[in-house]
């Protein structure tokens, strides 16, 4: 019949409603968190210690980890304190957390009986699913640019709206690439739980691989990582858009769901 | 055209047999009964006719599409519903939003009187339903969209005698319309009711396609009787009584007509009288203990929690049916 919407559209439709209350708390709660460490820089910038010559001390690991590149000016101080470990670690592994649950836990639940006995093909699942949680990465990327520019204004500073925007654009992709992650772990791995955990730790074992080889000769591979495309401080501080970083993101995103799907229509559902 | 063609299913888990060598056929506008005790290959048989999983080897087609095609299979599930014992619905949503959810994926021409027919409150969180509602939510899921094939895999095991009543009404009016089924359960009651013909599943095999007519005729009752008169084993354990247990109630498999029974308990003062169908893994494999490859008798002495008295009568009986 012509008027029922296209499966994937339904299922992503169907997802991100189930996601609506979840989504607003998890922005919310992450505006404050923004907003609290913004209340810190006043004092901070006013004590009188050269906290760029303190970071410099830094081992170069732990500077490329946490995306140091000056911490006294707000920009600095916000892609350090918030971007550098928020947007890119914790809302990142949020995220593959999340896919990493979504079809191993409709295949365990039995939900996944009910939803493809309904002509519905397995494509249309994991498309569904990794659309259902785009809303979040839009809503997240929307809102808190929104939320940094106002309280940076409440704490007496500016900061270039441009930047502001670029550092939550150029987040999108690298959110995708997590979701992304998630879904196509969610597809290998059957338990929810485990899927979950899988996609998560896969997520920051990376990190930590691109962290620990940006140091050495072997800095290319970290490109393997999706954190290695994503750098919150090089917007913010230094206004540098790494275009072609979004695009392989977007890219990685787009293989990683075709192998979920490619994986999936294979599968056995174990129920 | 057939509803159902199953041509030689087998479907292994790694080295765990779900299913072997199953082929049946379901008729246009037949009901056709999966029986079977738990395990027996009944839901693996129609997950894999349904493309859930994919087969070791054989096949079948639904409504005439191959059914391990995923396109023909899809092609397929447009008219096909398809009721879980056990449905995998989302807790924390409305009823309502996941009807709707299921209703953009399949449609529901229906819906809204198959909502007021059960009584289903949609307004509610699935999370707050009770086991009995929560399958009513799934039931019009599966009927909905006025399927021409149902798929019903023990899809009364939540659901109250009275409601019972009412799904098997229900399914009567589809097949009236039209509609083929397929539905398994172990409940012998609940497929002599329905069904026309009754495939028996053990241990992943079909060891019979019978007609319900002829399966009436051999099944058994589970007979609890208090007398008042003490009770010896040896008055009981006669032709036709299977399962025998003499305690202050005596209970018993019985096998034979109700005439026979009567004529069996006048020799007492009856003080309480219970006599249902028997449930399958009590009665009914015993009699198809014998037509499997192995020791016979000693087999349905298995599913029996009697001594060996019991034991000896399962299989003298079991012959007897024969």
């Amino acid at each position: 019949m012509s008027d029922r919407p296209a499966p994937w559209l339904a299922i992503a439709r169907y997802d991100a409603a189930g996601r609506a209350r979840g989504s607003l708390v998890v922005t919310g709660l992450l505006s404050a968190f923004l907003l609290l460490f913004l209340a810190f820089f006043p004092s901070l910038s006013t004590a009188g210690i050269d906290l760029d010559a303190y970071v410099e001390a830094f081992p170069p690991a732990f500077q490329e980890a946490f995306g140091i590149i000056a911490i006294s000016s707000i920009e600095g101080f916000l892609a350090v304190e918030f971007y550098q470990f928020a947007w890119l670690l914790l809302v990142g592994l949020y995220l593959a957390y999340l896919a990493g649950g979504t079809i191993a836990g409709d295949v365990a639940s039995g939900r996944m009986d009910l939803t493809l006995s309904a002509p519905v093909a397995r494509r249309d699942v994991v498309i569904g699913r990794f659309l259902g949680l785009v809303p979040l990465v839009a809503l997240l990327n929307l809102v808190l640019p929104v939320v940094a520019y106002v309280g940076v204004l409440a704490v007496g500073e500016t900061i270039a709206v441009e930047r502001l925007g670029a550092v939550h654009a150029l987040a999108v992709p690298y959110h995708l690439t997590c979701v992304a992650v998630g879904i196509a772990v969610s597809t290998l791995v059957s338990r929810p739980g485990i899927a979950q955990r899988v996609a998560l730790g896969a997520l920051f074992a990376l990190f930590m691989f691109e962290s620990v080889v940006a140091s050495t000769d072997y800095a290319e591979f970290g490109d393997l990582s999706p954190t290695a495309h994503y750098d919150p401080s090089a917007v913010l501080v230094l206004g540098e858009y790494d275009l072609t970083g979004a695009a392989i993101l977007l890219a990685a995103a787009v293989v990683l769901v075709a192998l979920a799907v490619v994986r999936f229509r294979r599968a056995d559902l174990s129920g | 055209m057939p509803a159902i063609e199953c041509r030689n299913l087998t479907k292994y888990y790694g080295d765990v047999r779900g299913v072997e060598d199953v082929s049946f056929t379901v008729g246009d506008g037949e009901v056709f009964g999966f029986l079977g005790p738990n395990g027996a290959g009944k839901t693996t048989a129609i997950r894999t006719l349904l493309g859930f999983l994919s087969p070791t080897s054989g096949g079948g087609t639904l409504l005439g599409h191959d059914a391990t095609d995923p396109v023909a299979s899809r092609r397929a599930r447009e008219r096909i519903g398809f009721l879980p014992g056990d449905p995998g619905l989302d807790r924390d949503r409305t009823a309502e939003a996941f009807l709707d959810h299921q209703a953009a994926l399949r449609g529901e021409a229906s819906r809204e009187q198959l909502v007021d027919r059960f009584g289903l409150d949609e307004s509610r969180r699935i999370a707050d339903l009770s086991r009995g509602n929560r399958q009513k939510v799934a039931l019009v899921a599966a009927f909905m969209h006025d399927p021409d094939l149902l798929l019903l895999d023990e899809p009364t095991s939540g659901l109250d005698p009275l409601l019972q009543e009412e799904f098997a009404s229900l399914v009567r009016e589809r097949v009236d319309d039209g509609a083929s089924v397929l539905l398994s359960s172990h409940v012998l009651g609940e497929v002599a009711a329905l069904c026309d013909r009754v495939g028996v599943l053990r241990e992943g095999r079909l060891v019979a396609v019978e007609s319900v007519s002829d399966l009436r005729s051999r099944g058994g009752k589970q007979v609890r009787v208090r007398v008042a008169e003490d009770v010896e084993r040896a008055d009981f354990e006669v032709r036709g009584t299977m399962n025998l247990r003499v305690g202050e109630t005596v209970s018993f498999t019985w096998t034979g007509g109700y005439d026979a029974l009567i004529d069996l308990l006048s020799n007492y003062t009856v003080m309480d009288l219970d006599v249902v169908d028997a449930p399958l893994e009590e009665a009914f494999m015993t009699f198809y203990d014998g037509d499997v490859p192995g020791p016979t008798g000693d087999g349905g002495g298995g599913a029996t929690r009697g001594g060996g008295a019991s034991r000896g009568a399962a299989a003298d009986a079991g012959g007897d049916a024969r």
